[in-house]
């Protein structure tokens, strides 16, 4: 089963050592074979809002800025327990902050 | 809240190949490794529900598991402190670590369902209750399995380092061998109801990532990745909503997956760089088939030419029957369905192909487009009956009844050939060679039966068995049964070609036995009972009447023991000198009145008393006349022992 990793944007900046840590953790994770895709997003973005006949584009950043993903990450794994493991271990190196899970349909 | 007894499961099983390969380098021993990771893992059972989980897992119990080896090395006092390196420093590079042990547990002194097994309990961490359900065989059997392996590995002292030079092509190609076969069982289950088991696919899909970022050197490595990233790509449209497969060509391409398919490709360019100036080789081959697969954005779209060309290049590389194979179905696309024929016709002699049940699938395809519907139905109906899978089965019937133009459009294909398929025959064919068998064996008497059962279904199932018996002929069958029995020795061979020759007698159909040729039987005396010496155990005077006609009866007709001792008084011919099954010489028939003794029916063989009455057995198996029970074939075993040493089975050739 695979799921779709979203992280929110963190608060705390970005060390050295959060770097390198992160790195060992993707080359890990890609050489177990379960990470499939992974990038970090740009903040501001736009945004598409169907309303009728009408589409709009709203260019970012928006005022919410703590809601905005800043990362995802496709993972294939065999269970929902390993899915959350990987996460932990994600939170455990960034710090405070959100991640949404959502398993993808096959 | 995390469950921490669910992360315990989790850790172990993203983790136990790093712990275990990483003091699989300080104990060189997998069991002891093994074991001292799972001391590792209890500590962690213990620790973590108060401590709270620590931030890397796998890191931390790879330390507690150093420190268990550590102490464990002191105490067997072979711990000399120089060559190892202190608990606490890093590992050098678990990727090694990891491949070490991979090549460890695919190690060619084990059989390869070990390495499987051994590979899927240390590298993919699962318990032998999973491995045992992925491969439908019992828990106990893949534990079992698990430890002799682990001994064997320990008894023949294999070396634990990398292997390098000359040996490491032969390793590694072990390896890549492994993954695949778990790519396979899962991606086409050879048994069971289900068409995948997608967990064994994954296991191996990781599996080869892992090798593909720890061995990067080897472009046969990045081929198997490729190929199985592509092929997996098709998982979700190769099987139909009924559980049917859906052959590639009727696939909905749209939801092929670009994402493995990506995947594929990247893995099949660093295959290309890795292996720049050298021949490909065969998972490169296969793989650069799969992408021309996934290139095509239609099936019409195939580059059929270029397909059939990499086919020629692996059939010359690895001319395995199954390659041959595929390359008549490559053939049979870019060349036409002629030239595809000609090279599956060539494959039908081959023994190792007779049960495969795409051999007919493949062929019953190809007729069908040269329009010989007739001869397509029958290889369709005949690799319906080989497949072990159900769905696989249900689908080529399907086939069947659809090349046969009987498929009505109200009924849905499966359906109505399973119904097809129980009504049993049809008119106009005459009879079907399944229930003649059915019919023939049904007249016999059970005993005959056994006999012949054997052989005839073993026939019956090369041959089809909704195969007109008016549309065989005595080539064809010959050349059918010359595959079945190849290790055969003369008598048992004999044996088989009578049961078949009193069949179609019975059938109606002689003829169809004329092709058959019995093989000379040397009369060399080789048997123990025979080279044991002076006195032939039929002639000692110190044994009963009963044994002597038994064993000189069971060495001059060659039957199965248990024939022999089922045989009644009322069924013997005696001048004729035979009876259901055997049939006896002069010598024999000189002394089997003294057995009989005036008897008219019931067991030939009596044992000395009369059974208990708490364990009285059926009544075929009691002699209406003395009350006593048929000689049982333990009891026989026994006494022949007694009197010569050896066992029954040794007094037929």
């Amino acid at each position: 089963m695979r799921y779709l990793m979203l992280s929110k944007t963190q608060d705390n900046q970005p060390d050295e050592k959060l770097f390198t840590e992160m790195a060992a953790f993707i080359e890990e994770m890609t050489a177990s074979g379960v990470l499939l895709a992974t990038g970090g997003l740009d903040a501001s973005g736009f945004k598409l809002t169907s309303a009728g006949d009408q589409v709009t584009v709203t260019d970012g950043p928006f005022t919410e800025a703590k809601e905005a993903i800043g990362g995802f990450a496709l993972v294939e794994v065999r269970s929902r327990e390993e899915a959350i493991e990987i996460g932990r271990r994600f939170l455990a190196i960034v710090g405070d902050g959100e991640s949404l899970v959502h398993e993808v349909f096959s | 809240m995390i469950d921490i007894r669910a992360t315990v499961g989790v850790v172990w099983k993203q983790e136990s190949a790093r712990i275990i390969a990483a003091l699989l380098r300080m104990v060189h021993d997998v069991g002891l490794a093994e074991e001292l990771a799972q001391d590792a893992l209890v500590a962690a059972i213990e620790q973590w529900p108060v401590q709270g989980l620590p931030d890397n897992p796998g890191a931390w119990l790879t330390t507690i598991a150093r420190r268990k080896a550590v102490d464990h090395l002191r105490r067997s006092s072979r711990f000399d402190g120089t060559d190892m390196e202190p608990p606490d420093s890093p590992a050098a590079s678990s990727g090694d670590d990891v491949l070490r042990l991979l090549f460890i547990s695919c190690h060619p002194v084990l059989e390869k369902p070990a390495r499987v097994a051994l590979t899927l309990r240390v590298i993919g961490g699962l318990s032998p209750a999973e491995i045992a359900r992925a491969f439908l065989i019992g828990e106990s059997a893949i534990a079992q399995r698990i430890a002799a392996a682990k001994r064997t590995l320990a008894d023949s002292g294999v070396a634990y380092g990398l292997p390098d030079g000359p040996e490491l092509v032969g390793r590694l190609s072990s390896v890549l061998e492994v993954v695949y076969l778990i790519f396979n069982e899962g991606y086409s289950a050879t048994s069971g109801d289900d068409l995948m088991r997608p967990g064994l696919c994954l296991e191996a899909l990781r599996l080869g990532r892992l090798l593909a970022t720890s061995a990067p050197d080897d472009p046969e490595v990045h081929g198997l990745a490729a190929l199985m990233e592509i092929q997996q790509s098709r998982a979700a449209t190769r099987i139909g909503p009924r559980g049917e497969p859906v052959p590639l060509h009727e696939q909905n391409r749209g939801k092929w997956d670009r994402l493995l398919i990506n995947r594929g490709f990247a893995a099949m360019l660093r295959a290309r760089s890795a292996g720049a100036g050298k021949a490909p080789g065969p998972y490169v081959l296969q793989a650069a088939i799969a992408v021309c697969h996934a290139q095509a954005s239609t099936a019409a779209a195939t580059d059929w030419a270029r397909i059939a060309v990499l086919y020629d290049a692996l059939a010359r590389l690895s001319p395995t029957p199954v390659v041959r194979l595929n390359r008549a179905v490559a053939v049979g696309f870019a060349r036409g369905p002629e030239a595809g024929l000609a090279l599956v016709d060539e494959l039908r002699a081959d023994p190792v192909l007779r049960d495969y049940h795409l051999l007919p699938g493949v062929r019953g395809d190809l007729l069908l487009r040269v329009g010989r519907v007739a001869e397509a139905r029958r290889e369709l109906e005949r690799a319906a009956s080989l497949t072990r899978n159900a769905a696989e089965r249900d689908f080529l019937r399907a086939r069947a009844e659809a090349a046969a133009g009987r498929l009505r459009p109200d009924v849905p294909a499966a359906d109505a050939a399973a119904d097809q398929f129980r009504s049993g025959a049809d008119a106009g064919e005459g009879p079907l060679l399944g229930a003649a068998v059915d019919d023939f064996l049904g007249g016999l008497r059970p005993v005959t039966a056994q006999a012949y059962r054997k052989s005839l279904f073993r026939m019956r199932r090369a041959l089809g068995e909704r195969t007109p018996l008016t549309t065989l002929d005595p080539a064809g069958v010959a050349a059918v049964v010359a595959t079945l029995w190849p290790g055969a020795a003369p008598r048992g061979w004999n044996r088989h070609l009578a049961a078949f020759r009193s069949f179609a007698a019975a059938a109606g159909f002689p003829q169809l036995a004329s092709g058959l040729r019995n093989r000379p039987v040397e009369r060399a005396a080789r048997s123990p009972a025979d080279s044991a010496g002076a006195h032939d155990p039929w002639d000692r005077v110190d044994v009963a009447v009963r044994e002597r006609v038994l064993w000189l009866m069971v060495r001059e007709s060659v039957a199965p023991i248990g024939a022999v001792l089922a045989l009644d008084v009322q069924d013997l011919d005696l001048v004729a000198r035979r009876g259901p099954g055997v049939s006896w010489g002069e010598r024999t028939a000189a002394r089997l009145p003294e057995v009989i003794a005036g008897r008219t029916r019931g067991p030939l063989f009596l044992s000395d008393r009369r059974p208990a009455p708490a364990r009285r057995p059926a009544p075929a198996d009691l002699c209406p006349e003395t009350g006593r029970r048929r000689l049982s074939y333990e009891r026989a075993e026994y006494l022949y022992k007694q009197a010569t040493g050896h066992t029954l089975r040794t007094l037929r050739p």
